[in-house]
């Protein structure tokens, strides 16, 4: 089995159910389709149903029906689960591909806890192999001197760093005549290293033994800097405040958005009409911006009118007035209505069933809600005249 | 309408510093983060806070959710005890910094200013904000942040669809690999050409034919950009890049009159309009064949591939004729966005000056390893936001212009 960044596909799909929400899995029925493809690659299928995950892995291409597929190829797949590729920039370069209900993709942070990859153990001739890099020179000055470790037990061996003219070399085994040596068992030396075992308490507890020059031996934490694990080294928190805004407005509409409003409340639309240069605004807005003068006329527009231009949105934004994502896709509609021309369109919403075949052109018509208000919602959508 | 336009004194950019630029810096709160970007440009000029007159500091409103967010930052961007300004005008936020800080100088009012634009989208919500600017009465219902596939189906239209989206997506891979040799880069995939045909069918629609790989990303990150005036930029430098020019068009009254054009004619956009004005004023006749290198606002491939007929006062099809022969590639006949361009990194309220920045380290020659070749005399460099605002830079890197005037 191949692996990426130590990491194989297989192992993640193995603590898949493990891994699984239940609490985050509230009222979501749906299977998730993996096509790992490339070496270490293969096919499974998660089915998450009434609180429930079931992974299974797949011998053929046949995924039968699934709600959302995933097309990956291994390294990339094991990277976005790790963490060491960005899933979004993936998606984005086209490296993983999402065919079906893209948004269900949302919900798998909440559907499974995060992959971790199980810890490597740091081991006493880890934490040796660092000597020389841990070696601070300018508090060796002087010192021409040979320091033993003898560690005892499963990982342990026999070591000496040799420290002579501000350097310092580890060679295997124990020298002769050594300056200060280390008695102690393996798996105490990687805790103490770690900062898992107090040095005092070993040595009076007589775990950790000192021969040799005492004196150098209390040198030895300034001679080697700590050591750092990546991996058991807790690293301090940089803690996230998480913040959620919720407040109430209320904005003046003023006359004349006023008066368009009011005729909204009659289903009719109406824009306004400059003295100057005879252009149509709608919505109506408060002068005409071009000739610098007030717009006071207003005549009754449409309501049927001609496609301009038909936006097919498939990224759900939220509607801003509710919050509430929008169900994708969705087409905003510039719609030149009868009495209109040029650039005076009027921006609103298709309704969903005219996406397949709108065209610019096509003729069509608001449709409102039974009892207007006064408000961009009085109208639903605007249909196809057929 | 085109008014003499003539600076009291001459402003040179002294020094530029920008961060890293990244989907994510938890690791820094946003003081940290612009301090990081003041402390290169600092470096980069060689200069001290205590050189420094006056700072101008912007990002986009609302989208970290933090009112007067130069409060907070007064300890990070230096500003504390020294004039300050705050300014924000959307997507051309920087560039507006830029011309205000240079406006500044100018001015005579202060010798040395530095701007600080920034952003950290990842903290707050860029989509709620965005959908925000709309008036609350009509078009925020509508408002889509900002997607649109209309360029995409006005060029389809025009072009024929296949010439287009080709062009399209091959405008992207260039920037791709404009990208890769930024180390800032937040976003460089390492694109190629053989996957042109796969992205164009393949990569999710966001706006119609407007798709993810075509879009800018959301960014981390700040960007500082020191000016001086002529007298201290020659002491304080040695390579004072010339701020000769800048303009600033809006057009659009507001948002429900943005995307209804036309239906057979293309308006002449703010792009079109501003470089017509900022180069008759200065009496540049050919700008492809001018300016050196061209650092463009380009949120989407669409409307990268779009505006640059607009500021190169292209007609036809050049624009795609360019694009089909690299004549915008680095080490092409008029390199654009050597730095990778705003689908690489958009850290929106720096975005635009980051294009100024680039710009000047290209008349420099600093701009490593993605230094276009050959000497970079004159550079174009642009912002866009809101209602299709457009922010026009030129930079000069010889103070020779001025000998043909009056």
């Amino acid at each position: 089995m191949s692996e990426y960044y130590g990491t194989t596909v297989e192992d993640i799909f193995k603590t898949q159910n493990k891994r699984f929400r239940a609490e985050g899995s509230e009222g979501v029925d749906a299977v998730f389709a993996y096509d790992v493809q490339g070496e270490g690659g293969g096919r499974w299928k998660l089915t998450i149903k009434d609180g429930a995950c079931a992974t299974e892995k797949l011998d053929s291409d046949d995924f039968g029906e699934y709600s959302v597929k995933i097309t990956v190829d291994a390294e990339t797949f094991v990277g976005v689960t790790i963490g060491k590729i960005d899933g979004t920039e993936a998606f984005t370069a086209g490296k993983l591909k999402v065919d079906g209900q893209i948004p269900l993709m949302m919900e798998l942070p909440k559907l499974f806890t995060k992959y971790a990859p199980p810890g490597k153990e740091v081991t006493a001739a880890d934490i040796l192999a660092t000597s020389e890099s841990r070696f601070q020179p300018e508090n060796a000055e002087g010192l021409d001197i040979t320091v033993g470790y003898n560690l005892a037990g499963d990982g342990g061996g026999q070591w000496t760093a040799v420290i002579k003219d501000g350097t310092c070399k580890l060679e295997e085994g124990l020298r002769d005549n050594l300056t200060v040596c280390n008695i102690v068992k393996a798996k105490d030396f990687v805790d103490l290293m770690l900062g898992k075992l107090d040095p005092i308490v070993a040595f009076g507890a007589g775990r950790l033994r000192l021969v040799g020059d005492m004196e150098i031996a209390q040198r030895l934490p300034k001679i080697f800097s700590k050591f750092k694990s990546n991996a058991s080294e807790p690293v301090e928190e940089l803690i996230m405040l998480k913040k959620i805004i919720s407040v109430d407005m209320k904005y003046s509409t003023g006359p004349t958005m006023g008066k368009f409003l009011n005729g909204l409340k009659e289903k009719k639309i109406l824009a306004n009409v400059c003295p100057k240069c005879g252009r149509k605004q709608l919505p109506p807005r408060e002068c005409c911006a071009v000739c610098r003068c007030d717009v006071d006329e207003f005549v009754e527009v449409g309501p049927e009118g001609i496609v301009t231009y038909c936006d097919i949105i498939y990224y759900a934004s939220p509607d801003p007035l509710t919050g509430e994502t929008r169900e994708t896709p969705y087409g905003a509609l510039f719609v030149l209505l009868d009495g209109c021309k040029d650039r005076e369109a009027l921006w609103h919403l298709l309704k969903k069933e005219d996406l397949v075949d709108v065209k610019r052109g096509d003729r069509v018509r608001p449709v409102w809600v039974e009892n207007p208000t006064g408000s961009v919602y009085d109208i639903i959508y605007f249909e196809k005249v057929r | 309408m085109n008014k003499k336009h003539k600076k009291n004194r001459n402003v040179a950019i002294i020094g530029v510093g920008q961060t890293v630029y990244s989907s994510h810096r938890e690791d820094v709160n946003q003081p940290e983060m612009i301090h990081e970007a003041v402390s290169l440009a600092l470096k980069d000029a060689g200069l001290t806070m205590d050189d420094i007159d006056c700072v101008v500091h912007g990002n986009m409103e609302l989208f970290e959710m933090v009112h007067q967010p130069d409060m907070w930052h007064t300890i990070g961007d230096g500003a504390y005890g020294k004039s300050a300004f705050r300014l924000t005008t959307g997507g051309t936020t920087g560039a507006t910094l830029v011309s205000a800080a240079d406006n500044l100088v100018a001015s005579g009012m202060y010798d040395v200013v530095m701007a600080v634009g920034f952003e950290k989208l990842q903290e707050g919500h860029t989509t709620g904000g965005i959908t925000n600017m709309a008036d609350p009465l009509w078009t925020r219902h509508l408002q889509t942040g900002a997607l649109t596939g209309a360029t995409a189906s006005y060029m389809i239209q025009e072009f024929g669809e296949e010439r287009a989206k080709r062009a399209a997506m091959k405008h992207r891979i260039d920037m791709d690999k404009h990208a890769v040799l930024n180390p800032n880069s937040h976003r460089s995939f390492g694109l190629d050409y053989d996957q042109m045909d796969d992205l164009i069918k393949n990569s999710p629609q966001l706006a119609g034919e407007l798709r993810l790989i075509h879009m800018c990303s959301q960014s981390d990150g700040a960007c500082v950009v020191i000016m001086a005036s002529e007298e201290k930029a020659k002491k304080l430098s040695n390579k004072p890049v010339w701020i000769r020019d800048h303009i600033t068009i809006h057009r659009e009254e507001n948002f429900s009159t943005m995307f209804t054009y036309d239906m057979d004619e293309r308006d002449p956009t703010t792009h079109r309009v501003a470089a017509e004005r900022l180069f008759e004023r200065n009496g540049i006749k050919d700008p492809v064949e001018y300016f050196n290198v061209f650092e463009m606002y380009d949120p989407s491939s669409w409307w990268g591939l779009d505006w640059l007929r607009d500021f190169f006062l292209l007609e036809g099809d050049e624009v795609l004729t360019m694009v089909e022969s690299d004549d915008f590639k680095i080490g092409g006949k008029i390199p654009v966005n050597p730095s990778g361009g705003v689908t690489s990194a958009n850290p929106i309220g720096a975005t635009a000056m980051i294009r100024v920045a680039e710009a000047a380290l290209q008349v420099r020659g600093d701009a490593g390893g993605h230094q276009v070749p050959g000497e970079v005399n004159h550079a174009l460099a642009s912002g866009f936001g809101g209602t299709y605002w457009t922010v026009l830079f030129m930079l000069e890197k010889n103070l020779d212009w001025q000998k043909g005037e009056q």
